[in-house]
């Protein structure tokens, strides 16, 4: 077997919204190895949102397989994809998605909490996450005292505070001006450098130039899959 | 779902409801304030019922526990409808003295005490009082009744048999009339006839005589010759001799009273005989209507702090269904989620609760200075509260808790 951590085979969603059936993906398959970094990319209506729940197990295809470190998690119930979500897999949001109330520590303890980790080992993991995005001093600050830049930089140390098998980053520049989003880039890469597989979706070509790997979505079928030049170099 | 994301939910939900609380004051208020009616409904009644039964016990304690009663009715509800066949007793003929005298001669009887009672208008100086309550008892009765003479003395078996007018009030009254100085050895009218006041007594409350109404205490013989008091509705008191089995002391009354009556073996009594135990049965049915009232009032103030619940988790969950959303991309199960709201709606509805208990608490303080009823909140009751109001929280808050547990997480983090 390949050492590949996501194996998607002939994967298709469809929903069903009154009279009318929507085709969001028609069959696509996919591997993405370990320590890779893809861009999904695609026009709207493309599937990539779908494909970005599926991979992310908050949604379940309608038929093939999915496979993510080597179990098969397309047939999962509710709360076996919870358990899969909190282990395997970091979400980094467009809009953050931080919880208003919450210090950053907190924020980022949260998918500790949810794993059963005892408290002291949580703080100090959490923490720990938080230095690796460069907010050591700012643990203490509620979402709304931080800024655009930090309030993702606490999101990706939430998503990797728990060792997830994949990063998966929805637009996570799409709320941010260009040398922000730069910053959050620099970080994605040095992720990446550390061994980290991150999967990104995006529709900005130049978000997407970063990556190693760039797949394009369209109809919701697989229309391109290219490495860039970074790749290369 | 381990115990300690179990904890830490349950720490963030209390945060959270406070939050929620501080962010919807009105539609909190409005539900802290109907758990709060019920739970105070209960506790304030139940303090209550809990001082009145304390007072009953201890009457049938100084009465002795073997005394009991002989009545021309029956002590029980009943369902008389006015005809012969559903109450006989009507034609039952009226208890007399000479009974009474005639039970006391029985080898087992310490103590008969003849009873009657009226109400007259009473008069000291310029204050005046209408239907003031008159118990009439002959010279024994301090042994059979649980009230205290806490001033002065009762009257002798003379003064009863030479109709004297002698009274004794209780401290209600003397607080009317004479609260500046002693009662004892004023003048009072009863319904115009000049009474002496010869001692104060603190009475037993109960649920059919309010402690803290105004009453009065005369000799039996007097309140027949100057208070109209008729014979028909006298009831006795016996008291059996300490030794004496209660059971042969029924017996030796029945047949006194069966031989005085001239009663032939085939007759059913023409009167009854109730043990205390009967009466605590009637009492016990009394205060079990009582408590079906209070439950159904508490109940209301529940149903309404429920639907407030209800209200206030739906907002909750709808205004947090992003962070639903969230917290399940982050790997929240069902359980959790469900658990967080649980607690946030169980927080509500134990504020309600804690404030209805003080002022319960309150409330039975008032009482119980104001009133001889020994009134207090008894510790089921705290119990039974707190455990209703976490019910009320669970039942009413489990539709919004499921509802966002059930959140389908990709619709859930779309939510604007």
């Amino acid at each position: 077997m390949s050492d590949g951590i996501i194996r998607i085979r002939d994967l298709a969603r469809r929903y069903v919204m009154g009279q009318e059936t929507v085709q969001a993906l028609r069959g696509v398959s996919l591997e993405i190895r370990r320590n890779e970094y893809v861009a999904i990319m695609g026009p709207s209506g493309s599937g990539k949102s779908t494909m970005m729940n599926v991979l992310g197990c908050l949604d379940t295809p309608t038929s093939g397989e999915y496979w993510l470190n080597g179990h098969e998690v397309s047939r999962l119930s509710d709360d076996a994809l919870a358990r899969v979500r909190n282990k395997e897999i970091g979400f980094v949001f467009q809009t953050f998605n931080l919880l208003p109330r919450a210090s950053a520590l907190s924020n980022v303890e949260l998918p500790l909490v949810y794993a059963g980790m005892r408290t002291r080992e949580r703080r100090e993991r959490a923490a720990a996450a938080l230095e690796r995005v460069g907010l050591a001093n700012r643990m203490d600050h509620r979402p709304n005292e931080l800024s655009g830049g930090q309030r993702q930089r606490v999101a990706i140390a939430r998503a990797l505070v728990n060792q997830p098998s994949i990063l998966l980053a929805d637009e996570p520049t799409g709320n941010l001006d260009s040398v922000t989003s730069e910053e959050i880039m620099r970080t994605f890469a040095e992720l990446h450098g550390q061994g980290q597989t991150v999967v990104m979706v995006t529709h900005e070509p130049d978000i997407a130039a970063h990556a190693a790997r760039v797949v394009v979505l369209r109809d919701g079928r697989v229309e391109s899959d290219r490495s860039t030049e970074r790749a290369a170099a | 779902m381990t115990l300690g994301s179990r904890l830490h939910a349950l720490v963030e939900g209390v945060a959270i409801a406070l939050d929620a609380i501080r962010a919807n004051k009105v539609r909190a208020g409005l539900t802290i304030l109907g758990i709060a009616v019920g739970v105070f409904v209960v506790t304030a009644m139940s303090a209550a019922v809990h001082g009145i039964t304390a007072g009953v016990e201890h009457s049938i304690a100084a009465a002795g526990p073997t005394t009991f009663f002989v009545t021309k009715w029956p002590i029980a509800i009943n369902n008389c409808n006015g005809s012969d066949q559903s109450c006989p007793w009507r034609r039952f003929p009226p208890l007399t003295l000479e009974e009474s005298r005639a039970i006391a001669q029985q080898p087992g009887i310490k103590t008969v005490v003849a009873h009657l009672n009226t109400s007259v208008p009473v008069k000291y100086q310029d204050q005046e009082l209408g239907g003031v309550g008159v118990d009439a008892y002959t010279a024994g009765w301090p042994e059979t009744d649980g009230s205290d003479i806490i001033m002065g003395r009762s009257f002798t078996e003379g003064e009863d048999a030479g109709g004297s007018q002698v009274v004794l009030v209780n401290e209600a009254l003397q607080q009317r009339f004479f609260r500046e100085g002693d009662a004892i050895g004023r003048e009072i009218f009863l319904d115009g006839n000049r009474f002496r006041v010869i001692g104060v007594y603190r009475p037993v409350g109960n649920l059919f005589n309010s402690a803290n109404k105004p009453g009065m205490i005369v000799p039996l013989q007097t309140a027949h010759r100057k208070l109209n008091a008729g014979w028909r509705w006298m009831d006795l008191t016996v008291r059996p001799r300490d030794a004496v089995p209660q059971a042969e002391a029924i017996d030796e009354t029945i047949s006194a009273l069966r031989g005085h009556r001239l009663l032939r073996p085939a007759e059913d009594n023409t009167f009854f005989v109730s043990t205390q135990e009967k009466v605590m049965e009637l009492y016990d049915k009394i205060v079990g209507m009582f408590f079906i009232v209070m439950i159904a009032l508490s109940a209301i103030g529940l149903m309404v702090g429920g639907v407030g619940v209800v209200a206030i988790m739906m907002i909750s969950v709808t205004e947090r269904t992003r962070e639903i959303g969230v917290r399940k991309a982050l790997g929240a199960s069902q359980g959790i989620i469900l658990w967080q709201f649980l607690v946030e709606a169980v927080t509500l509805t134990l504020i309600g609760a804690t404030i209805g208990l003080a002022i319960g608490a309150g409330l039975s303080a008032l009482i119980r200075q104001h009133t001889p009823i020994e009134a207090s909140i008894p510790p089921f009751a705290i119990i039974a509260a707190l455990a209703t109001s976490c019910i009320t929280g669970v039942l009413f808050g489990l539709f919004p808790a499921a509802r966002a547990a059930r959140l389908d997480p990709v619709e859930a983090l779309r939510y604007e």
